[in-house]
């Protein structure tokens, strides 16, 4: 009895000794992901918040941030999401080379993917000049935020959106045509309100990561100047005391699509089941 | 009409290869096969959900080939129903619907008025299905494509909806084509049968045709045949029996005419007579066991095909009974009510005669 007891509490003081290491593990990367961010919205958020009345600069960063991040994200939905339909639906030949394409952005660096940028519509290039006569500066404009944001994070929704379609199972579609839809009304009708949980989801983590970027745009377009240029520039100007606010109330401004995810976790309105 | 030619379609490593059969209008066609023979890739590819490789598509008097399944005028539903999840029931019901009288009928007729206000998700399946093929006929489909629509419903359910179908069937004039397991099914519903294995057609014509004249042992077996010999059969073309001349006997006079002739075949310690149209050779006997009678006396006639052998096995099933008698070490299969197991007093180590008649008998 006594040698069983023995033997069977190896494997149990192992499991044990494993399951407070794992515990332990967790509990720090955690403490190490949230603590930063809390300290930040503690000491910075709340002046942040309070500056808003008193100071413009802050007031048009956050503004112009908001408004090219949305703006990335419509062009980013309306471009992307036939692409995603494409990627999710049909096999075609280049098909990996489309799916390459839009993974790239998301493994080169952001300065890099700045400086790519500007290669394509800097005032010396093709583009760049022919998009100038015709009155449309993209370098140091709002259009060259745009398509910073756009470049990084278009390829999250359309990887989001992806998922979101292929969790939709095409015999619904088939179903539907059968029933007299044609091709874009059988997905107007069937597949977006079936893949809309994933589709809203995928949107606000392109706004959400639209809002955050700052390599790509400090070579496209440093001034005028979004939310994450201006808390840098603050930062190397004047001093982490005049930064903290900028960015507290940047990391304010991430809870919003954090809450809208989670909400979106919890809602049950659209379940695919045949 | 369904009119398939040489049809060839895939749908991920599965293909369907030269599929050919027709369906005449407003007839019933049921499509059988074993799992994985490419059933439901056939009916998409019919709706037009499914690309076509090569071959055609006609319904009615259309090529619809190259059609939208919009366009085609069929209705299609799944195993698993595929309704809508994010609209209602009646929603569900309206959704292609030609107008609401005829959702209101079908409602009635399927008995699904309790359902209309329910949340889909919380059908059971029966229930789905139910739905499923109302939503389908509520569009007036010229030809509809059923995929297994009643394997959810419990027996009572299955009957009469079956019975339903069948009657719209007749009303509406429809064409129909529908998969099923179920042999039983194929036999009540179906004018013209299709069977399908590994993306082909392996047979197909009447039910009775299909069920009685397979085309293969492996036919013969799919279709719940028990009684399959190897063997050789020799033609008696210049010995023809007097039974062959002999309806009362099993024979048929008029069979002669069609070429057909009286057969002797050897499997084994068995020596079975037949008719038919095989030449001599190697080939399969198929007996189903449904045409094999038991007696505890031999049977004077010399239409029949008659052993004697010792009960091995008695499986009873509801009604019926699996009775196999082992004829010189050969197992023969009857299947005869439970109540002439009971009458005759049939058990193991019971010594009977098991016959049928030659045309029972078919050479493959």
């Amino acid at each position: 009895m006594a040698s069983e007891s023995t033997t069977s509490s190896g494997p149990r003081l192992k499991h044990g000794v494993l399951t407070v290491l794992a515990a332990l593990g967790g509990s720090l990367l955690l403490l190490f992901l949230a603590a930063p961010v809390a300290e930040l919205i503690i000491t910075g958020g709340v002046e942040g918040l309070a500056r808003l009345g008193t100071d413009a600069e802050l007031r048009q960063a956050l503004t112009l941030t908001v408004l090219t991040a949305t703006t990335a994200t419509l062009i980013g939905v309306a471009c992307g999401t036939p692409v995603a339909y494409l990627l999710s639906r049909r096999a075609f030949r280049g098909r990996a080379l489309v799916s390459a394409i839009l993974d790239l952005p998301l493994l080169i660096p952001h300065p890099v993917a700045g400086i790519a940028l500007l290669l394509v519509f800097g005032r010396q290039s093709a583009v760049g000049s022919t998009l100038l006569e015709l009155g449309l500066r993209v370098v140091g404009s709002p259009v060259g935020i745009v398509c910073a944001m756009l470049f990084v994070s278009a390829p999250l929704y359309i990887s989001g959106a992806r998922e979101a379609f292929a969790r939709v199972d095409p015999r619904y579609e088939a179903v539907a045509r059968t029933l007299g839809d044609d091709a874009w009304r059988s997905f107007r009708r069937v597949t977006l309100p079936l893949s809309r949980r994933g589709m809203v989801a995928a949107s606000v983590v392109m706004w959400a990561r639209a809002v955050s970027e700052f390599g790509a745009i400090v070579i496209l377009a440093y001034n005028p100047k979004v939310a994450s240029i201006l808390s840098v520039d603050r930062l190397t100007t004047f001093g982490l005391d005049e930064a903290l606010p900028v960015a507290g109330v940047m990391a304010v401004l991430a809870l919003i699509p954090l809450t809208v995810l989670r909400a979106l976790r919890h809602d049950r309105s659209v379940t695919v089941l045949p | 009409m369904i009119d398939i030619r040489a049809l060839s379609a895939r749908l991920g490593d599965f293909e369907l290869r030269d599929v050919t059969f027709d369906v005449p209008a407003s007839a019933y066609g049921v499509v059988i096969g074993p799992a994985g023979s490419g059933k439901t890739t056939l009916l998409e590819a019919i709706a037009g959900v499914v690309t076509v490789r090569s071959g055609e598509v006609h319904l009615g008097n259309r090529n619809v080939t190259t059609s939208a399944p919009d366009e085609r005028g069929v209705g299609l539903v799944y195993q698993h129903g595929y309704l809508f999840p994010h609209l209602s029931v009646l929603d569900n019901l309206r959704y292609g619907a030609r107008d609401a009288a005829v959702v209101e009928e079908l409602v009635a007729r399927f008995e699904i008025a309790s359902l209309r206000e329910r949340d889909v998700r919380s059908l059971s399946g029966g229930e789905r299905q139910l739905v499923s093929l109302a939503r389908a006929l509520a569009r007036r489909p010229a030809v509809l494509l059923l995929d297994e629509p009643f394997a959810a419903l419990d027996p009572r359910r299955r009957g009469k909806t079956r019975r339903e179908v069948r009657a719209l069937h007749r009303e509406w004039g429809f064409t129909a084509l529908q998969v099923t397991h179920d042999f039983t099914e194929a036999g009540l519903l179906g004018d013209v049968a299709v069977l399908l294995d590994a993306g082909k057609v392996l047979q197909f014509g009447p039910p009775e045709q299909v069920f009685r004249r397979p085309k293969s042992p492996y036919i013969a077996e799919f279709l719940g045949a028990e009684n399959v010999f190897a063997g050789t059969a020799r033609v008696l073309a210049d010995a023809a029996p007097d039974w062959l001349e002999e309806p009362r006997l099993g024979g048929d006079p008029a069979s002669l005419a069609h070429g057909y002739h009286a057969i002797e075949f050897t499997s084994g310690p068995l020596t079975l007579y037949t008719v038919g149209s095989a030449g001599d050779g190697p080939c399969y006997a198929v007996i189903r066991s449904e045409e094999v009678t038991l007696s505890l006396t031999p049977q004077s006639t010399s239409a029949r095909n008659e052993f004697q052998g010792r009960v091995t096995e008695v499986g009873t099933l509801g009604a019926f009974a699996r009775v196999t008698v082992d004829v010189d070490g050969v197992p023969l299969v009857a299947a005869v009510t439970t109540r002439s197991v009971q009458e005759m007093g049939l058990r193991e180590g019971a010594v009977v005669w098991a016959g049928f008649k030659a045309f029972a008998v078919h050479l493959c």
